[in-house]
């Protein structure tokens, strides 16, 4: 009897249930339609935001990988609010996350979908109005938030590696002069 | 570039145009920076271009008196020194037409004028090592911060205390300030590198007027007799003046590649949220490239 070695698993299989699962909550959360104000005539705003009647609120659902990563998505009846919990484990992964995202907001306008302030405990918060999943493909909405994720996180673990990486040959060019 | 130049790049080119000048010496009047607030005055007095008076001022100048500082320059510059501009601490009136027997050198040495001040501490405490003395010294070499220069029996030790004004700076600084004392093993030749942070003041400190405080990073350097050889002292002294400056430029450098970093992730993520739009409805041709529209 011959042992066959067990198929490779990929490599992002251990990561993927996590954004998996961001999907198709937020695909089914993306159900969304116009709805005008109930309190004041003409006006049209994100339920999500106003919390004015229990209503038209959904229930909000927290995906989290670890208590350090997560993602908290708060449907209405117009509206949508995704906040996303990036991981840091150090000092200095916290204070690229922290740049990054003032970064990012600071160009709110470009993005349509960000909020300029995140939602407190989070780090980033998106807010998804009919208006925008009237104006844009939804599933390619659901795509960008994930990938927004997935390269969020990667990137900041690649700038913290070359900041490491920086200092050491720093320091060596440095005492290799002695 | 990684490493800092010891020379002052402007004042070593202001010279060296002027001595292979073949016409005329265009005049000169100028004001330089360089590190650490120290600022060069370069002219020519009583407009003769052919003279050229360099002028330094340097925060801790006045602390330099005290080991004789005016003799040291004295030996290195002979007979270039002058009594100092007013407003500048230190002097030198360089004639161009007469630059000796090596211009070159001649105009190396004053542009490293900067360094030569922090040398002229640095070769007093080196040579009380040596001598079998002790004493130490805090020098403000730059406004608030400050370098404590320990002589001991067995070693010479430099302690910089340097304050960064960002938060995030000191993050950064940390990283920083590790691969210094981690990088250390593997060049066995170099000296002992010691980092400490805002509470671990070195034992050193207490009871000095060196700067500690919340922001600030304490980098030891201990230099052992193998350092400061009568050989090996030049080349010590350039680099550990330099310290300070290297460790920020070289923070703000990183500092400056993150930010190129975010903002090219920032627009390759916002192409990807442009992709949800809709393509507007196209004009259509036909085949033979004429257009209709559909009704």
């Amino acid at each position: 009897m011959s042992f066959a070695p067990a198929p490779k698993p990929k490599p992002t299989s251990t990561l993927q249930p996590y954004p998996d699962a961001v999907r198709s909550s937020l695909s089914a959360a993306m159900c969304l339609q116009n709805f005008a104000s109930q309190v004041v005539e003409r006006h049209n705003k994100p339920e999500v935001e106003v919390r004015g009647d229990e209503e038209l609120l959904m229930n909000p659902v927290v995906v989290s990988r670890s208590d350090k990563e997560s993602v908290l998505i708060e449907g209405s009846v117009n509206a949508l609010r995704v906040s996303i919990q990036i991981k840091q484990a150090d000092m200095i992964e916290e204070i690229l996350c922290k740049k990054f995202m003032g970064f990012m907001m600071m160009r709110a306008e470009n993005f349509v979908v960000l909020r300029r302030k995140p939602v407190p405990g989070y780090d980033v918060s998106f807010l998804i109005t009919n208006f925008h999943t009237e104006q844009m493909y939804k599933h390619k909405l659901v795509d960008f938030v994930i990938q927004f994720m997935t390269d969020i996180d990667k990137e900041i673990s690649d700038m913290k590696l070359t900041v490491n990486a920086r200092a050491r040959i720093c320091a060596e060019s440095f005492l290799s002069q002695f | 570039m990684i490493l800092l130049e010891v020379e002052n790049r402007i004042l070593s080119e202001v010279l060296s145009s002027r001595a292979s000048e073949t016409e005329e010496i265009a005049p000169v009047d100028m004001t330089v920076a360089d590190f650490d607030g120290t600022m060069y005055h370069v002219s020519n007095p009583e407009g003769d271009a052919t003279k050229v008076l360099v002028s330094i001022s340097v925060p801790f100048f006045h602390q330099l008196q005290q080991f004789d500082v005016d003799s040291f320059m004295k030996g290195i510059y002979g007979d270039m020194v002058t009594s100092p501009e007013s407003g500048y601490d230190f002097s030198l009136l360089v004639d161009i037409s007469k630059l000796g027997a090596n211009p070159e050198v001649t105009i190396s040495n004053v542009a490293r004028l900067r360094r030569n001040c922090f040398a002229a501490v640095f070769t007093k405490f080196f040579q009380m090592q040596k001598d079998g003395k002790m004493d130490s010294i805090v020098l403000n070499y730059k406004e608030k911060e400050t370098m404590f220069i320990n002589a001991m029996k067995d070693r010479v030790t430099v302690i910089f205390s340097t304050l960064f004004t960002d938060k995030d700076d000191i993050v950064i600084g940390k990283v920083f300030m590790k691969a210094f004392q981690d990088v250390r093993g593997r060049n066995p030749s170099a000296p002992q590198v010691l980092f400490g942070h805002a509470k671990d003041v070195p034992r050193e400190l207490e009871g000095t007027s060196a700067l500690t405080g919340d922001n600030v990073g304490y980098v030891t350097f201990v230099l052992f007799p193998r350092h400061i050889s009568d050989d090996k002292m030049d080349h010590t002294i350039d680099l550990i003046h330099t310290f300070r400056d290297y460790l920020h430029y070289h923070i703000k450098c990183s500092k400056a590649y993150l930010h190129q970093r975010m903002r090219a992730r920032t627009s390759s993520l916002l192409k990807v949220l442009n992709r949800a739009r809709p393509d507007a409805e196209k004009e259509k041709k036909t085949a033979t490239g004429r257009t209709f529209v559909r009704k």
